[in-house]
C-alpha cells in the first residue's frame, strides 16, 4: 500500500513520532515515503533507506494551510492510499486538512494499525485510553493520526543529504514573537525517570521540592493538566491525554489523583510509585507502589536521604 | 462582527461513558462539554469588545437542551442547532460538514471552538470547518489580547507564537487560556428566553459520508495489584531502597 508519513524536525532531526510510525511502517513492508515538515535549515532528516521530502516554512508564518497544499499535490500524483502523521499540532493540522481535500475523515489516536487484504485497520484509544475502538476505513484515502510512544522507533543514521527540500512561499498570516521555552534538565521524552506533581502539592511554590528531589534522581519533570491550568507548569511539560505520552523505567507521581485523561499518558510507565494522602485515590489502582502520604512532608525526606 | 460559537453536549463526565454498538450512549440530559466554555468566553471578549453577535452552533441530540441552555447562559445572543437522526455515530468529517454549515448560516466572521471534546477528542474539526469555508485557522490559543486588533498566543511543541487575527477565520481555544466566566442567577433567567432556532440537515449541503466502519470496543483498562504501604514515618526509605532495587539510582 501506497504510503506518506508526514514527519516534523524537532531540533535538527526527525522527531521520535516519526521515526516510530517509520519503524512501523517497515514492520508491515509498507511502500513509504516521508514529507517532512519543518523551519530549521539544512536539518538531518535524510536517510538511505528512504525517500524524503523537506517541506521548508517560513517561521514567521502560519504556513500549514500551504503545506497542506502541496502535500493533497504529491497524494494525488503518486496515487498514495495511506496518510499518517503523529498526533502533534502540526500533524492534526496538516491531516485534518487533508481529509477535508480528500473527502475521507480520518482516525485520531490510533494506538496501532494493521493491513488486512487491502484494508487498513485501526486501533483508537478511547475514554480516556480505558478502551481500544477497533475500525476498518473503507475509503480510498486513509489517514490516521498516530499517538506517540505507540510503536519502538527507527534506529537510523539521518543525516542533512539524501533529501529535496521544497521551500513553501505563503501568503498566510504573519506570525510574531516567537518564544521557545528553554528546555533544561531531563527531558520528559526520553528520560529514564520522571518525577510528576498534580494538585496534591498544594501550593505552586511547593514545586522546589519536587524540582529538588528530580534534580537528586536526574529526573524530568511533569505535571497534570490541572496544575499546567493553574499556571503552576508550563503546558509542554503535561502528562496525558491532551499532553505528553511518557514510558520511563520509574514514574513517580505525587499528589496526583489518577484520573484516566492522566493515566492515559503515563501507565504503560515499567514501574509507577505514588504518593498520595487519600488511601481510595484510582492513581493506586495503577501504581506498584503506593504510598499513602502528605508529599510535603515525604517528599523533602526522599531528597534528604538519597 | 459575527462569532459562530460551538457547544457540544455531552454525557455527564463524572459519569462512565458507556458505547453501545460502537456509539457514545447519549442520555436525554447531556451537559455542555467544559472544553467549549474556553471557546464561549473568548467569543463574550469579543463581542464586548466589537459589538459582536454571537451565536452558539451545535449539532447532535438536543434532548433536554441542558447544555445548550448552560452555554447561552454565559452570554451568547441566540443559538442555532442541527439534530438529525442519520448523524448519530458521524465521523469528524460529517461533523465539521454541518459545523461549518451552520457557520454559514449565521453569516460567521469568526467560528470558534474548544481544540477537542471531552467525549470524542478527536482534535481536528476546528481545523476541518476552516478547510472547508477556506478561511485560515489559528489553532491551539492559549492567550488573547484584545485591543484595537487581536493577537492570538498560540501553544507550539517548542513554546509558543503570536498571531494577529486575520478578520475571517477560524480559531481553536485550550483550555486554561482564558478564565470562563460563570453566569449569574440573572444570567440564567435571561438564557431562557434567548432564540434557540432549530434546522434539519435537508436545509444545508451535507456531502460527506462514512468511511469508518465498527469492528468493535475492547476494554483495556488495567488495574495492578501494587504493594500499597500508609506511611507512618517510614514511607521515604520504603520509596529509597526501592529505587536502588530497581537500580534507579
Ligand atoms: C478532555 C480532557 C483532557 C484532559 N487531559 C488531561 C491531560 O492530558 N493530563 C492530565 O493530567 N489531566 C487531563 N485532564 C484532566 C483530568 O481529568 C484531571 O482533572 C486531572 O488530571 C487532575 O489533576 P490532579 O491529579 O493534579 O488533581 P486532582 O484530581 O485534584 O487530584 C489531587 C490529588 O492530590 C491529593 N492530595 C491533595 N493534597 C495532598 C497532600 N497534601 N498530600 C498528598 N496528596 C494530596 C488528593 O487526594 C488528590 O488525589 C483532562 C480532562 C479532560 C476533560
Amino acid at each position: 500500500m501506497k504510503t506518506l508519513i508526514i514527519g516534523e524536525v524537532v531540533e535538527g532531526k526527525l522527531s521520535s513520532g516519526t521515526l516510530e510510525i517509520i519503524a512501523k511502517s517497515q514492520e508491515l513492508g509498507l511502500e513509504f515515503e516521508v514529507a517532512t515538515v519543518g523551519t530549521e535549515e539544512s536539518p538531518n532528516i535524510g536517510s538511505e533507506s528512504f525517500k524524503n521530502t523537506y517541506l521548508k516554512c517560513n517561521e514567521t508564518q502560519l504556513s500549514l494551510g500551504s503545506v497542506a497544499n502541496t502535500l493533497k499535490t504529491m497524494v494525488d500524483e503518486q496515487s498514495i492510499s495511506l496518510i499518517m502523521a503523529p498526533s502533534t499540532y502540526v500533524g492534526r493540522d496538516l491531516i485534518a486538512f487533508l481529509s477535508v481535500d480528500f473527502s475521507s475523515s480520518q482516525v485520531s489516536n490510533v494506538i496501532n494499525f494493521s493491513i488486512e487484504e487491502g484494508n487498513v485497520i485501526t486501533s483508537n484509544s478511547i475514554n480516556g485510553g480505558e478502551s481500544e475502538y477497533n475500525s476498518k476505513i473503507t475509503s480510498d484515502k486513509k489517514f490516521l493520526l498516530i499517538r506517540p510512544k505507540s510503536f519502538e522507533e527507527v534506529q537510523v543514521e539521518l543525516s542533512n543529504t539524501n533529501y529535496e527540500t521544497i521551500e513553501i512561499n505563503s501568503e498566510d498570516p504573519e506570525v510574531f514573537d516567537i518564544f521557545i521555552e528553554e528546555k533544561t534538565g531531563p527531558q520528559l521524552e526520553d528520560s529514564k525517570i520522571v518525577v510528576s506533581a498534580g494538585r496534591g502539592m498544594v501550593d505552586s511554590s511547593n514545586l522546589s521540592l519536587v524540582e529538588d528531589l528530580a534534580s537528586k534522581l536526574n529526573a524530568a519533570i511533569g505535571g497534570t493538566r490541572a496544575i499546567v491550568d493553574a499556571g503552576w507548569m508550563p503546558y509542554s511539560q503535561q502528562v496525558g491525554q491532551t499532553g505528553k505520552t511518557v514510558k520511563p523505567d520509574v514514574y513517580i507521581a505525587l499528589g496526583i489523583s489518577g484520573a484516566t485523561q492522566h493515566q492515559v499518558g503515563m501507565k504503560d510507565s515499567k514501574y509507577i510509585i505514588a504518593i498520595n494522602k487519600d488511601e481510595e485515590a484510582p492513581i493506586f489502582q495503577i501504581s506498584d507502589l503506593g504510598i499513602v502520604a502528605d508529599t510535603l512532608s515525604i517528599v523533602p525526606k526522599i531528597t534528604e536521604n538519597l | 462582527m459575527k462569532i459562530a460559537v460551538c457547544a457540544k453536549q455531552i454525557p455527564d463526565p463524572a459519569l462512565d461513558i458507556t458505547y453501545s454498538e460502537g456509539l457514545v450512549s447519549r442520555p436525554d440530559e447531556q451537559v455542555l462539554d467544559d472544553t467549549d466554555r474556553y471557546g464561549i468566553e473568548v467569543a463574550l471578549q469579543l463581542k464586548e469588545k466589537f459589538d459582536a453577535e454571537v451565536t452558539v452552533i451545535s449539532m447532535g441530540k438536543m434532548g433536554t437542551e441542558k447544555g445548550i441552555q448552560q452555554a447561552l447562559q454565559m452570554g451568547p445572543d441566540k443559538a442555532l442547532v442541527l439534530e438529525d437522526d442519520s448523524l448519530s455515530g458521524s465521523n469528524s468529517l460529517m461533523t465539521a460538514n454541518v459545523l461549518s454549515e451552520l457557520s454559514k448560516k449565521v453569516e460567521a466572521d469568526i467560528t470558534i471552538f474548544g481544540t477537542e471534546s471531552t467525549d470524542g477528542y478527536s482534535g481536528v474539526i476546528p481545523q476541518q470547518v476552516s478547510r472547508m469555508l477556506g478561511l485560515p485557522c489559528i489553532s491551539y490559543i492559549k492567550a488573547v489580547d484584545i485591543a484595537d486588533t487581536v493577537s492570538l498566543t498560540r501553544q507550539t511543541s517548542t513554546g509558543s507564537e503570536k498571531v494577529q487575527m486575520p478578520s475571517n477565520c477560524v480559531l481553536s481555544v485550550t483550555a486554561g487560556g482564558v478564565e470562563p466566566r460563570y453566569p449569574n442567577f440573572k444570567d440564567i433567567m435571561a438564557a431562557k428566553s434567548k432564540p434557540v432556532e432549530k434546522i434539519s440537515l435537508s436545509d444545508i449541503e451535507f456531502s460527506a459520508v462514512q468511511n469508518i466502519e465498527f469492528i468493535d470496543i475492547k476494554d483495556v483498562s488495567t488495574t495492578k495489584q501494587g504493594e500499597k504501604i500508609v506511611d507512618e514515618g517510614e514511607g521515604f526509605q520504603v520509596i529509597i531502597d526501592k529505587l536502588k532495587e530497581l537500580k534507579a539510582i
